[in-house]
């Protein structure tokens, strides 16, 4: 990448900056993508996994009792009507929850999400990682004692927590990572609910995702231009496919400040920026040279400036990770704060699926960015691995099929991204297409296998 | 602050790039009178970790915390500032790095000793097993534990 721009230093024909701006394109978005697809698969085949190995057909969930027990005497407990009822109340708590969320952002009270944020993280990894830990060690009769167990998951969970919330505090590995393991645990959650429930809620989110994003009134477009507009960061759980070699952090983070300071003209911001990121003062010389850089950079349009562009957002979490950090310290400060906030939703189900409903309003329907690095929201994460999970209860066949639809859809959604270079949402396209392969795999495929094979057509 | 402004001109070269061939000569002779060092990163992310003038104050208080039950924290002390661990002492940039990496080193052997103490225990608890420890064993294990109290059958 770098050697890529020193060739168009020396060489300014324009077919050759053009060629070398093609490339550059081509490595980054390949880049991001592969940036992208490698954390959807890793969470997805863990659910896979976490659902083979923890669920049994042969014992139906409580979650099911609950269920037929709510609905009455109607029937069998999973039936349409109760799934539709359960997907549409779940929708409606979500959009509030959202409205919510744009409201108080609005309001500028930061400190109050994020603290809602970290206090999500943790009930997230505390119950539901101590659920799924204590059914790990049940199911393969590992001899763990209490005192080992007390001591490590709490540490595990505050940790992961404190990982998730503050990138600035951690390695951008652990961050990452943090982020996966709370989307395998909160969509191995989701695998638990009843089958048609299941889907149905797949389908209203998709929908939902799609309103959301791109009607002019839909809540999570509000926040995402109250964003745009202070540009701030939306304090939210969004995985960010970020750059690891330190080459390329110089190059952005130069970049970014000298298209900012060419953006303001005034010279005393401009000199306190530049002071701020070389460390030292400048003279007003070198400042006026730099400035003079910055706008012969900017009249470079076309492929070099949007590949320029693609590179420019991945630098703003360096400075928004240090408002981030400093923000950590106000966790402990403000527990009535961190507390008061659930008790404005209205509990619908238990209190469990509401930290896992609410804390999903700041992911759902982020959706693809194109002002920087590609960022999904773990929205995103949690239903798709709930799609590939639930496909995994029925056959492994079904699960390949739904995972290819699944990348399938996110690669239309990064071309339609290309397109279109605004933020999208992530989950109509995918989930549509899974759940056209899921119904396919087993209405028509499974049949046409088992008849090839009992025409010894194929072994 | 010796390192990040010894880092400035590895910046300035990096940020040069894009000019003009004309502008293009002058970060070579900048180059040849500095000789510019090579740039100083304290956390395994480089440039987008912390900045070395916050790492001391973020070792620190990693440290602190990790004396509140959570040893956890000196794990990731130990992870993110891993190339100030792995420096040497005669390493040019151990000056930068003096103030850090007391509290580095301090995480490394706070977080040794818990591993140290906690896989010997339940070792000892696993292999030993109910010989070691009498009917008592099948009390303490963890998954006999959750049936008691109820909580693995919830999501079961």
């Amino acid at each position: 990448m770098a050697d890529a721009a020193a060739a168009t230093v020396p060489g300014e024909a324009s077919s050759s900056s053009s060629a070398a701006a093609t490339t550059t394109v081509l490595d980054s978005l390949g880049e991001d993508i592969t940036r992208i697809v490698t954390p959807v698969s890793t969470c997805m085949l863990l659910v896979v996994l976490l659902v083979s190995l923890l669920s049994s057909p042969s014992s139906p969930s409580p979650f099911t009792a609950a269920f037929s027990a709510a609905a009455g005497p109607g029937g069998g407990g999973d039936d349409i009507t109760t799934a539709l009822i359960t997907a549409v109340t779940f929708v409606v708590a979500v959009t509030a929850a959202t409205f919510l969320l744009a409201f108080l952002f609005y309001l500028r009270c930061t400190p109050c999400l994020r603290a809602y944020l970290g206090f999500s993280s943790l009930s997230v990894l505390l119950l539901l990682g101590g659920h799924v830990a204590l059914l790990l060690l049940s199911r393969l009769r590992l001899p763990l004692d209490a005192a080992s167990f007390a001591l490590l998951l709490p540490n595990a969970a505050a940790a992961l927590a404190l990982a998730a919330l503050s990138p600035a505090s951690v390695p951008i590995a652990l961050h990452q990572a943090a982020l996966v393991a709370i989307a395998v645990l909160t969509a191995f959650w989701f695998t638990l609910l009843p089958e048609w429930t299941t889907w149905a809620l797949l389908v209203a989110m998709a929908v939902y995702d799609l309103a959301a994003v791109l009607l002019p009134g839909g809540p999570l477009r509000l926040l995402l231009e109250l964003a745009i507009e202070r540009n701030e960061e939306i304090p939210a759980l969004v995985y960010e496919a970020r750059p690891v070699d330190p080459r390329h952090g110089h190059n952005w983070r130069l970049w970014r400040e000298r298209t900012q300071s060419g953006a303001e003209l005034d010279a005393n911001s401009t000199v306190e920026v530049l002071g701020e990121v070389l460390g030292t003062n400048l003279g007003a010389s070198s400042a006026g040279n730099l400035g003079v850089s910055a706008i012969r950079s900017d009249e470079r349009v076309g492929l070099a400036g949007d590949a320029r562009n693609l590179r420019l957002g991945t630098s703003m979490p360096n400075l928004s990770s240090d408002s981030a950090s400093a923000q950590v310290e106000v966790l402990p400060a403000s527990p009535e704060i961190s507390v008061s906030v659930p008790e404005m939703r209205v509990p619908l189900i238990q209190p469990r699926p509401e930290r896992t409903r609410d804390e999903e309003d700041d992911e759902d329907g982020i959706g693809l960015s194109s002002s920087g690095a590609i960022k999904l929201g773990l929205g995103d994460f949690i239903f798709y691995s709930v799609l590939v999970g639930r496909a995994a209860m029925y056959d492994y066949m079904t699960v390949y099929a739904c995972y290819l639809a699944i990348i399938a859809g996110l690669g239309i959604t990064l071309l339609l991204l290309a397109f279109y270079r605004k933020a999208l949402p992530a989950l109509p396209v995918s989930i549509a297409l899974g759940v056209v392969f899921y119904v396919l795999t087993r209405t028509l495929l499974e049949t046409f296998v088992m008849q090839c094979s009992t025409n010894l057509v194929m072994f | 602050m010796e390192a990040r402004v010894a880092g400035v001109p590895e910046d300035e070269e990096s940020g040069l790039l894009p000019r003009p061939s004309a502008a293009g000569r002058r970060p070579s002779v900048a180059a040849a009178r500095r000789a510019p060092p090579p740039p100083v990163w304290a956390t395994v992310d480089g440039p987008l970790g912390l900045p070395l003038e916050e790492a001391e104050g973020h070792a620190r208080r990693f440290f602190l915390w990790g004396f509140a039950c959570l040893p956890f924290l000196w794990a990731i002390n130990c992870c993110y500032f891993w190339p100030v661990l792995r420096s040497p002492a005669t390493f040019p940039s151990s000056a930068a790095f003096s103030r850090i990496r007391p509290y580095v080193v301090r995480s490394a052997i706070g977080f040794t000793i818990f591993s140290v103490v906690l896989l010997t225990w339940a070792t000892t608890f696993i292999i030993g097993g109910e010989r070691l420890f009498g009917p008592g064993w099948n009390d303490l294990v963890m998954y006999n534990v959750a049936d008691k109290l109820g909580i693995s059958g919830f999501m079961g």
